[in-house]
């Protein structure tokens, strides 16, 4: 059960991050301002808790799952460079290769 | 913001604090106003009784006093988006020659958000013995009776308010038995 929920992807990329950041902010606030206008108009301040909770439930849903929107620019990397040009990855192939030995003995 | 975790955990930090200054900004929006509204208050009987009474260490006799009082009060103008019930109490307030003030609670009634705010008693009858620690309430000429209240906000202070308008009882000067 663990390992389902651990298999599960939620990341987003760089942009779909500050994407995500920027809309949840947006519509807390804009519910938080329409709220606290509809709760001073009708004296009632639970009112304007019901709305803000409203505009909580909203962003959760818009930015809590990795939809696509947030994913459309991965990281690029570079791809990587043939293993003769570092002496270091040499020295390992070279070990590899003696372990290789010993064990065909 | 790269987990789901930690998106919740950014999205519920920021909604509470948008949630504080809202609160703040409600009680900013009522934490100027007076509260004040004016109160009729009358006495229909004031007599005092010399008992003994009961509630003090010594057994010694005290004066009593008994009143029966009306009310008539709108206290609409108190309920804001900020109220959520008021306090009212009923408090005498009197001279005598060992004390120079005494103040006693004789009555008192909560107001609830949605319940009725205009009151009109007539005769009622105090909830609280109204006794003085001597004899100070025989004949006692200047007994002052004033409605205050405390509105109980959501958010912010919890101011006491005297209303407008009192009433002075004359006690007699005899005890009655």
């Amino acid at each position: 059960m663990l390992k389902l929920f651990k298999s599960w992807t939620t990341h987003m990329d760089y942009k779909g991050q500050k994407l995500a950041e920027q809309l949840f902010q947006a519509i807390i606030i804009l519910f938080a301002v329409v709220g606290f206008i509809w709760g001073y108009m009708c004296e009632q301040f639970v009112q304007t808790m019901y709305v803000l909770g409203a505009g909580f439930v909203l962003s959760c849903i818009l930015t809590l799952p990795p939809w696509p929107m947030y994913r459309r620019s991965p990281i690029e990397w570079l791809k990587p460079r043939p293993e003769e040009n570092s002496e270091d990855i040499s020295k390992d192939k070279d070990k590899k290769q003696i372990k290789k030995k010993s064990k065909s003995k | 913001m790269n987990t789901f975790l930690s998106r919740l955990n950014t999205i519920f930090a920021f909604t509470l604090s948008v949630m504080a200054a809202l609160t703040f900004g409600c009680f900013l929006s009522t934490a100027f106003k007076e509260n004040k509204t004016a109160v009729d208050i009358g006495t229909t009987k004031a007599v005092v009784k010399n008992v003994p009474n009961f509630a003090a260490s010594t057994r010694d006799r005290n004066d009593l006093g008994q009143i029966a009082f009306d009310l008539h009060t709108e206290l609409s103008s108190l309920f804001n988006w900020n109220t959520k019930q008021l306090f009212l109490y009923l408090t005498a307030e009197y001279e005598t020659k060992s004390n120079k003030l005494n103040q006693v609670v004789l009555w008192d009634k909560i107001i609830r958000r949605g319940e009725t705010t205009k009151l009109d008693f007539k005769s009622m009858n105090t909830k609280y013995y109204f006794f003085d620690d001597g004899n100070g309430l025989k004949g006692n000429q200047n007994v002052t009776l004033t409605l205050s209240w405390n509105v109980i906000p959501n958010a912010g202070t919890l101011p006491r308010i005297q209303g407008e308008g009192s009433y002075i009882i004359q006690f007699p000067d005899e005890y009655k038995q």
